[in-house]
């Protein structure tokens, strides 16, 4: 059974425009609560009634999200917005700076080998201006927003997959088992 | 010799020398600089036989790569210690395993990307700006027709008219008009005889007639301070004189 507790949650999450943190959830109830203990008891409710929706664990908060087998309707309510996707510069770009972060653009172009736009993703909310690095010409430094992290349905940053884990998988031919691993999100 | 050359769109130089490693399964800590150097320039060739606009990038690689060969060439001095000499394609081959990371990192985004547009969550704000008015129009309002055919008619272009008056008062009339004032009184305040004037023409008229009566010396014309009320004196006439003369 649901108590009192849970219904407010539910009412909150429902309200949110953006994912509910532990803390917001305190603030509102005016007491300790153990937020992770009630959304997973809401969502076996959900699943057991069989809703559209579920609580998602993303951005450090949680948020009520659709379940994947509606995508289709509401890809047409929202007429395939949802459907678009990153370009292969832009995810390349995000990985660069997820990883590397607080970074500035140079550095980025010296990786990537080639020149870097970064305002497009600036204006998406995925990348923002940490501040300005100490040295010649102060330039801006870029890191990742939490809509980056809603983006690609993470909970922070850490939930980031080890750059170890994907080039074994991706590459274990070419990298000798002794290459010195850089893990750059830690 | 025929080129196998797919047409992927490269992001950089570091992206196309990956492509060859790849392709021909080179071993990224031991790459044969001549072999790479040449698929390399072919391409670029290629690129520029079909007027592509190649980046000045691809040219800084194509510069790099033939340093390292040269490099390569050149004997090297003998010296014992043979493990201090360095390699000059190390500069080269960090770059390729640096940008290898990332290009990695960025195929896992793609699939957390795609796994996570499956959702939406509550009052999401997707950017419907340009979204196709013929198949949505839940927001329109009546008071929202209104506003837009207000604008339409707006927009439209405006008939000017433009009427011509006929002037029905003259110079003559404005001082027989001035001359009243004078018939009992002396001394006439401009304010007074303005406040009877109905519009613009009349009192450019007026006006005329004043100076007319100025240029006579039938009146005279005082102003005590800047601003300050116009006075129009009447002046004794030659008759007046005989009048009171008499």
């Amino acid at each position: 059974m649901l108590s009192q507790t849970h219904r407010i949650i539910q009412a909150l999450l429902f309200g949110a425009s953006e994912p509910l943190t532990k803390t917001q959830a305190d603030v509102c109830l005016q007491e300790d609560i153990s937020l992770d203990r009630i959304v997973e008891d809401i969502n076996a409710y959900f699943e057991s009634e069989g809703l559209p929706v579920w609580i998602q664990n993303v951005a450090e908060g949680y948020r009520l999200m659709t379940r994947a087998e509606y995508e289709p309707w509401l890809n047409r309510l929202f007429q395939n917005k949802g459907k678009l996707r990153l370009s292969r510069p832009a995810l390349e770009i995000l990985s660069i700076i997820a990883y590397k972060q607080p970074i500035t653009k140079n550095e980025i172009d010296s990786i990537r080998g080639v020149d870097t736009t970064v305002k497009p993703l600036v204006e998406k909310n995925l990348i923002d201006i940490k501040g300005r690095q100490d040295g010649p010409g102060r330039p801006l430094l870029y890191g990742t927003t939490t809509h980056f992290l809603e983006y690609f349905g993470l909970t922070s940053l850490k939930d980031l997959p080890r750059i170890k884990e994907i080039t074994e998988i991706v590459s274990d031919e070419n990298l000798p088992a002794d290459y010195p691993e850089q893990d750059a999100a830690e | 010799m025929s080129y196998n050359v797919k047409l992927n769109v490269y992001e950089g130089p570091l992206d196309l020398l990956l492509f060859f490693i790849k392709r021909d399964e080179i071993n990224i800590y031991d790459i044969p600089i001549a072999h790479i150097t040449r698929e390399y320039l072919d391409y670029i060739r290629l690129m520029q036989s079909m007027n592509f606009q190649l980046a000045g990038e691809f040219v800084l690689m194509a510069a790099l790569l033939m340093r390292i060969k040269a490099q390569m060439l050149l004997p090297q001095p003998e010296t014992e210690k043979l493990e201090e000499i360095e390699d000059p394609r190390t500069e080269l081959v960090q770059m390729l395993v640096e940008y290898q990371k990332y290009k990695a990192v960025s195929d896992t985004l793609k699939n957390l990307e795609e796994n996570q547009a499956q959702y939406f969550p509550v009052n999401s704000t997707l950017d419907c700006r340009n979204y196709d008015p013929e198949l949505f129009l839940g927001e329109v309002t009546l008071i929202d027709l209104g506003l837009t055919f207000k604008k339409i008619l707006e927009k439209l272009p405006k008939v000017h008219y433009f009427g011509v008056e006929t002037i029905k008062v003259n110079i003559h009339q404005q001082i027989q008009f001035l001359r009243e004032f004078f018939v009992k009184r002396n001394r006439v305040k401009f304010t007074e005889i303005a406040s009877k004037l109905t519009n613009r023409i009349e009192v450019v008229v007026t006006f005329l007639a004043i100076l007319e009566l100025i240029k006579t010396t039938e009146i005279h014309v005082s102003q005590k301070d800047i601003f300050g009320e116009i006075w129009l004196t009447r002046k004794k006439t030659a008759e007046d004189h005989v009048i009171t003369n008499a």
